[in-house]
């Protein structure tokens, strides 16, 4: 089980809870010390440290464990020393005046929030928890303004509402007519904590990290589709990946000199060079209102471990725009216009870096993945611009940066520590970013030294011994869910096509000008194959942007259902509870033990 | 609930408290009452430092202090630093680095037991390249000897052979011993042996033996290499390292700057390789104080582990005063001058704050920390 720290349920003194319960105390609710000091404000704190995973739209008895789960499960203190500190400390069972008062109590739980006589101490969990039960159920109708929240489910991920919502609230200080706005505000708190790492390997699965286990929860409701802007991911910059190396692929036969065989005129560079523009200004654009709208959405995918890669990708974009740079638009850019792009990328970097190296949750032993490339194939792009716009020390420092990361990353990978949790166990496309960075690397290198060197011509070679290891594979990239991170994969095969091109130029022959062919086919095939499979899952079977269930994780681990039925009809049934607490996990064991000190 | 959440942290901070010395427990700490007896105990391999950051400060003062042809003007206001302050600096790091090697000398044979357990220590056995790395510094920044003399290379000799024993014995342990696992053991101290490596091979290199300084290079660079991913791996999360010994993160600095001048002086001029190792340098250098969270903890009291500060920051100012060589510009000397200010300020900072608090460093309280 999760550690208790998070929730708390605050038990106000009451004949009818056993005494047992009132000792359990939680561990960190702030101001639950004292029922009349209750305010809005502390049941709000409470609950932002207590939470409700649940917003599932499971309408029957199981709200009541689901309400009894969350409000037990998450009450555990960690420690025993937490129970004998009970003074100011209670332990609040919502399930106590739900299963006492019956269903219609739901209401008047949800209604009574903070600041009402003994049994309807401000219970998060458990408003909240009636709250969604209250709307995905549609059974609480007595709940007056239920229709109109339905749309408020979202809320908890809303930027803009949800703050104004909690400033209301707490203008208006604690009263049940204000019970609706602090449930939606309930949901605010719960969510905006930072996530662990750990949750999303517990709740999630996938070579992509995106699809949920059955046994996780999910804090936004998975039978509705949700609005547009929470499914759109993160990784739909991939598909400005894709194009503008494209973009650039084809400039790059059109102007060197061993492709000129094949006689491409530039203006495929151009048309390809417009449509990037294009493109990347629509998923822009459509990101940034994501992140106005639902800030906390896009909070979610940055702390996911595989999603944050991919903040890297629309910088990167920019920077294959600025290569692709069509040479009837523009010769030269302005050096200024590099630190410009790269400010954001080395930002990142700092922290993601730095996130590896002091170790803690997110080391590189246990989120090393291959989108990780992403984050050190921007280095080598910027030091292969910076180097073809005559700037000297600033990609050599790119370079090397990357160079001692990628080192670092590329070791980590081939290892697949078994402390790693996010590999996937099979073939998937993600793998084709093996291919990116020593490919970039190389002609950056060149670049910076002039010619296509021994430096270039190994790292070269290594991109190539990767890239067909991956494709005598083929086979085995079968039966995978097709997703837009996967127009991020493409552009390792086109920057092999680049890299290729450019050692034509050096080592001149049939081989090397067949190869380029080749492998520039290759690549061309493989983006006009995704522009396929893309407009069909767009406009034929409309699942482009599934529900997005990666940023929709729960904060904690839910408990097995099935344990609960006993527990429905017995505040009084101390056994049932402390045969729940026995599987309650690790902590229960110390409750246990605690409560079994107590007096009842 | 706020002491609540109080006091379970408080009571985690208790157990963990990195309160235990470098001794296993084992080794009981007899207290005795003559100082000097409880100076040798007190006393361990961590105390080099201050003695690594002494010596290195007298380098970076010679070399800048050195007269340039065609120097920039930034260049020719700092040959006008006082020689006597350099002097001054000399004599200090030479005292201290006397002094320290006498009391490990004296502990050596009066507390053998403990110099042992430091040795089979993880963290505290990288403390022993520390004297020899800061003669070796020393050397290189006398001004009265010469790098062709005679008295120069014997007194290389004399450094580097203990050096290349340990090395031996450390590295040969990494890929062979049984249950000492790098992966367990790896933690940013070890840097200190490559680092070892790479400041007798400059040395070498100054004297002109170039295939000994190629030698301890490649070694060097090798165990470098290893040592660097190990420790971004982080593959045993954060607890090689006790939280009070947070400062030693600062060695992730000092390894590539001071490769980056091994190879300057292998090569002849800073070239592309000595470049990208100094940019990595630099590049650590931001991603630590951009972390100040990292050493927040143990800020908290002082204790000699603040003396991991100032030497690998010295280490990168002197690789920033080569690439100035190199690449002359006013963006370069402003950022060596920067780099040099830092390194001057902390070491000026460190060596106040010691003779503030100079009861405590061999006082009862005192965390041994090459732990």
């Amino acid at each position: 089980m999760e550690n208790g720290t998070h929730l708390g349920s605050a038990w106000q003194d009451s004949p009818e809870v056993p005494s047992l319960i009132k000792h359990i105390s939680s561990n960190d609710v702030a101001g639950f010390d004292d029922m009349t000091s209750l305010t809005k404000d502390q049941c709000q704190t409470s609950e932002s440290e207590s939470h409700s995973p649940s917003n599932d739209g499971d309408e029957t008895e199981p709200i009541y464990h689901r309400q009894r789960v969350h409000s037990v499960s998450i009450s555990m203190p960690q420690s025993p020393v937490a129970v004998h500190l009970q003074n100011t400390r209670r332990v609040l069972f919502s399930s106590d005046t739900i299963f006492e008062d019956g269903i219609p109590d739901a209401s008047v739980v949800s209604g009574a929030a903070c600041g009402e006589p003994p049994k309807h101490h401000s219970q998060p969990i458990r408003t909240a928890a009636a709250y969604n039960e209250a709307i995905g159920g549609g059974q609480f109708s007595y709940h007056q303004s239920i229709r109109r929240l339905k749309d408020k489910r979202y809320d908890s991920f809303k930027t803009w509402s949800g703050r104004l919502e909690r400033q209301i609230t707490l203008l208006r200080g604690k009263s049940p007519p204000e019970s609706k706005t602090e449930d939606e505000k309930v949901p605010n708190r719960e969510v905006e904590k930072n996530l662990p790492v750990h949750r999303y390997f517990d709740a999630l699965e996938g070579p992509e990290l995106d699809t949920l286990k059955a046994s996780e929860e999910m804090v936004l409701p998975d039978d509705k589709t949700w609005p547009f802007l929470l499914r759109y991911p993160i990784s739909s910059f991939g598909i400005c990946l894709g194009v503008s190396s494209q973009s650039i692929m084809w400039k790059a036969l059109a102007t060197s000199a061993p492709a000129k065989f094949l006689h491409i005129s530039l203006r495929v560079n151009l048309v390809l060079w417009c449509i990037s523009i294009a493109l990347i200004a629509t998923v822009a654009s459509i990101y940034l209102l994501k992140m106005v709208i639902y800030f906390e959405a896009v909070r979610r995918e940055y702390y996911h471990p595989i999603r944050i890669n991919f903040f890297f990708a629309p910088w990167i974009s920019l920077l294959f725009l600025a290569l692709g740079l069509p040479p009837s638009v523009a010769n030269n850019l302005p050096p200024a216009l590099w630190y410009v792009l790269m400010t954001p990328i080395f930002c990142l970097e700092l922290k993601i870096y730095g996130q590896w190296m002091s170790g803690g949750q997110r080391r590189l032993s246990k989120v090393a993945n291959p989108s990780n490339h992403l984050s050190v194939v921007g280095n080598f792009v910027g030091a292969l611009l910076g180097a073809s716009m005559g700037l000297k020390e600033g990609p050599i420092f790119f370079f090397s940066v990357g160079l001692a990361h990628y080192m670092v990353l590329f070791v980590t990978l081939y290892q697949r520590l078994p402390t790693n949790e996010t590999l996937p166990k099979e073939l998937h496309p993600v793998f084709f970013l093996f291919v990116a960075a020593p490919s970039v690397a190389s002609m950056a290198w060149a670049k910076i030294q002039g010619t296509f060197d021994y430096g270039s011509r190994i790292a070269y070679f290594i991109a190539l011994f990767l890239y067909f290891s991956l494709a005598v594979r083929l086979n085995f990239f079968r039966g995978f869910k097709f997703s837009l991170a996967w127009w991020a994969y493409t552009f390792p095969m086109t920057g092999a096509a680049i890299a290729t091109i450019r050692y034509s130029n050096e080592v001149r022959n049939v081989i090397t000008q067949a190869m380029s062919v080749i492998l520039s086919a290759a690549a061309t095939l493989t983006v006009t194959g995704l522009l396929i499979t893309t407009i069909l899952h767009a406009f034929v079977l409309r699942d482009l942007f599934p529900n997005d269930m990666a940023i929709a994780v729960s904060d904690q681990k839910p408990i097995p259902q099935k344990k609960w039925f006993h527990l429905r009809h017995g505040s009084s049934d101390s056994k049932d509870i402390e045969q729940y607490l026995k599987f309650a996990g690790s902590d229960g064991k110390d409750l246990e033990a605690s409560l079994k000190h107590q007096n009842y | 609930m706020d002491d609540q959440n109080q006091s379970q942290p408080q009571i985690e901070i208790t157990i963990d408290a990195p309160n235990d010395t470098e001794q296993p427990h084992r080794e009981p700490l007899i207290i005795i009452r003559r100082s000097s007896s409880l100076i040798l105990t007190k006393f361990h391999g961590g105390h080099f430092r201050i003695s690594l950051s002494l010596c290195s400060q007298a380098l970076l003062w010679k070399t800048l202090g050195d007269p340039i042809d065609d120097a920039h003007a930034f260049q020719r206001v700092l040959s006008m630093l006082p020689s006597n302050a350099f002097l001054f600096l000399w004599s200090l790091a030479f005292f201290t680095l006397i002094s320290q090697s006498l009391l490990y000398i004296l502990r050596c044979f009066f507390r053998f037991e403990m110099v042992k357990n430091e040795f089979f220590h993880h963290v505290g056995v990288n403390y022993l390249f520390a004297p020899w790395i800061s003669w070796l510094l020393l050397l290189q920044s006398s001004r009265l000897i010469a790098p062709t003399t005679i008295y120069y290379q014997v007194f290389w000799c004399a450094s580097v052979l203990p050096i290349v024993v340990l090395d031996v014995k450390i590295y040969g342990q990494w890929f062979t011993k049984g249950p000492w696992l790098l992966s367990t053991m790896a933690n940013p101290a070890s840097q200190l042996s490559v680092i070892g490596n790479f400041v007798g091979a400059r040395a070498a290199a100054q004297m002109g033996w170039r295939e000994c300084a190629l030698f301890l290079f490649s070694l060097g660079m090798t165990h470098y290499l290893v040592l660097f991913v190990t420790l971004y791996q982080r593959l045993s999360g954060s607890s090689s390292l006790p939280v009070m010994l947070r400062p030693v993160f600062f060695l992730f600095i000092a390894t590539p700057s001071i490769a980056s001048l091994a190879w300057e002086s292998i090569a002849g001029n800073f070239d592309v390789s000595s470049k990208m190792l100094f940019f990595l340098a630099l590049f650590l250098f931001m991603s630590l104080v951009c972390r100040p969270a990292l050493f927040k903890r143990s800020m908290r009291k002082f204790n000699v582990a603040w003396w991991a500060y100032p030497f690998p920051l010295t280490v990168l100012a002197l690789a920033a005063t080569k690439y100035v060589q190199e690449v002359r510009g006013a963006k370069a000397h402003a950022l060596m001058l920067l780099l040099s200010a830092v390194s001057v300020l902390a070491s000026l900072a460190l060596i106040i704050i010691t003779a503030l608090t100079s009861n405590n460093i061999f006082s009862q309280n005192s965390q041994e920390h090459s732990a």
